[in-house]
């Protein structure tokens, strides 16, 4: 088990335990964490709900590059910078432990405004 | 077909006042960089889009939508293969003109944070060099690159433009005044060399030359539709995806063609760019060897009979279809009303309200007085050699006339070298 940082749009963290070998998304999903709208799709590639901005160093360090569809999903999201992923494509590592990451301050729902 | 469209009432009348010239009929149409007649193929295909076939393509939940969009990705499929891209890499938009916008101040303002330089050059057309002038109120820095007189660009000053704080290379593929025919390999290979993204307005290009996204590592291309004997009011751009060109969009909505350009693609008209591309891609060598050979011949014609004649642009690395030549000591607008029952223009047509001569014609060094006096002859798919013909022999006559009028011209031919005189004021 690893541990997981996400600090969501008004700042708060939510640090989480995860499995090597599961997803972000799958992170949030399994710990319940206070993501609204997060992993719509359920990790199948059809939405950027689960867009997530890695810290410079640790993206660099990120194993594999987006595939093409995921990059198609990933444009469409708000918020979108260089150092952008989608959660449900990215696998836990051991060396990942203790790592944050930032949820995007927007959102495409616009129902709890 | 032209009769019956003269015949048949739709409440307009094309106004007798607009035409009036010796014979019937309407004058020949030699202004094939302004625009070209829709092909009646393409007319053909875009039809059943207009009447019945009228669901909006985004519509998930009926067969209307689905037949709708499926029509939109066959044209989306027919303008890449005619660019050797691949269909998830073509948006579909207004026109050149906004293809143009959206890829210059996409891209920039997408990687203003690390890059802010961009370069294009003297001789785009005016919505690149607009766009450009937007973005240096942003912040940009632009940097306007010279031509040579052939009106081509310079490759060592290009090399020598580009700075680590470069994000993209404008340059544009045909020139619409003059022809020219930019070195796209070569510009191309230098950015990726410099992993700088190359813009290429090709809106004069595609369908009447080869152009491949591949082989000349172009990263974002033009497309008109009017151009290429489609409709008016749709364009394409072409953004690569692989390495990954990002964009952020100028125009905000639900999301369509990824993200990029959204509002509702309109089935019809992309449904004749597809088809023109298609068509284009079919005919491209038929119409160019055909087109090359009347250009010849009214090149030939015009310089057999007259003298001081000045063809602007380089005359080999040109496309044959713009001839844009100056008749020196004629004034081009006289001559232009001289030749109404020829349908040309000087210069391009989005700056013919203004007065100023040619910002191109300026670029590549034309004398002011020269650069009044051009003509750009446009041939396409549709001109017949007896046009080609009819126009040069027209065109000899007057600019003859004229310069029998010509005090100017009179005193060229009695050998006096007007540069030598001094012009007093009255």
């Amino acid at each position: 088990m690893i541990s997981v940082t996400f600090v969501n749009r008004d700042g708060d963290s939510m640090k989480v335990k995860a499995k090597v070998g599961d997803t972000f998304l799958d992170a949030a999903i399994n710990n319940d964490v206070d993501l609204e709208g997060f992993g719509a799709c359920e990790g199948t590639l059809s939405c950027s709900t689960c867009h997530i901005i890695f810290k410079k160093e640790d993206f660099d360090k990120l194993p594999d590059k987006p595939s093409d569809e995921e990059m198609d999903m990933l444009d469409l999201a708000y918020g979108l910078c260089d150092t952008s992923r989608l959660g449900c494509q990215i696998t836990l590592t051991e060396s990942m432990d203790g790592i944050v990451v930032t949820v995007p301050a927007q959102v495409a729902d616009a129902r709890n405004r | 077909m032209i009769n019956y469209l003269l015949i048949c009432d739709l409440n307009f009348t094309i106004d007798k006042d607009f035409s009036k010239f010796e014979g019937e009929g309407r004058p020949l149409y030699l202004d094939a960089q302004a625009t070209t007649p829709v092909d009646p193929r393409v007319l053909d295909a875009m039809l059943p889009y207009m009447t019945n076939y009228y669901g909006n393509p985004h519509s998930r939940t009926h067969s209307y939508g689905w037949e709708s969009e499926k029509a939109v990705e066959v044209a989306r499929e027919q303008v890449a293969k005619l660019i050797n891209a691949d269909p998830k890499e073509i948006i579909f938009t207004s026109g050149a003109t906004e293809s143009n916008n959206i890829a210059i101040k996409g891209v920039a303002r997408f990687y203003k944070m690390k890059k802010n330089h961009i370069i294009t050059t003297q001789t785009e057309h005016k919505c690149v060099l607009d766009s450009c002038r937007v973005l240096e109120g942003e912040g940009f820095e632009v940097t306007y690159l010279p031509v040579l007189p052939s009106g081509l660009i310079d490759l060592n000053s290009l090399q020598n433009a580009i700075r680590p704080t470069t994000v993209l290379v404008s340059i544009m593929s045909v020139n619409n005044e003059i022809g020219v025919k930019q070195p796209l390999a070569e510009i191309g290979a230098m950015c990726r060399k410099a992993k700088v993204f190359f813009h290429c307005d090709a809106a004069q290009a595609v369908g009447k030359i080869p152009i491949d996204v591949e082989s000349m590592s172009i990263d974002l291309m033009s497309i008109s539709g009017h151009k290429v004997y489609g409709p008016k009011g749709v364009g394409a751009l072409y953004v690569r995806r692989r390495p990954r060109v990002r964009i952020e969009a100028l125009q905000s909505g639900g999301g369509q063609e990824r993200g990029i350009r959204s509002g509702t693609v309109p089935t019809p008209l992309t449904v004749g760019i597809g088809a023109a591309c298609e068509i284009a891609q079919q005919e491209l060598k038929y119409d160019h060897a055909r087109i090359s050979k009347l250009s010849q011949r009214l090149i030939d014609q015009i310089s057999h009979s007259l003298t001081h004649v000045i063809r602007n642009g380089d005359p080999e690395h040109s496309y044959p279809g713009c001839v844009n030549l100056s008749f020196a000591y004629v004034e081009g607008e006289s001559l232009l009303m001289a030749l109404k029952d020829v349908a040309l223009s000087s210069g391009s047509a989005c700056t013919s309200a203004s007065l100023e001569p040619s910002y191109v014609l300026r670029a590549i060094g034309a004398e002011e007085d020269l650069a009044h006096s051009s003509i750009r002859f446009g041939i396409g798919r549709f001109t017949t050699e007896a046009e080609v013909d009819y126009t040069a022999q027209k065109c000899i006559h007057q600019v003859t006339k004229l310069r029998e009028m010509s005090p100017l011209w009179e005193m060229v031919q009695e050998g006096i070298d007007l540069k030598s005189i001094k012009w007093t004021q009255h």
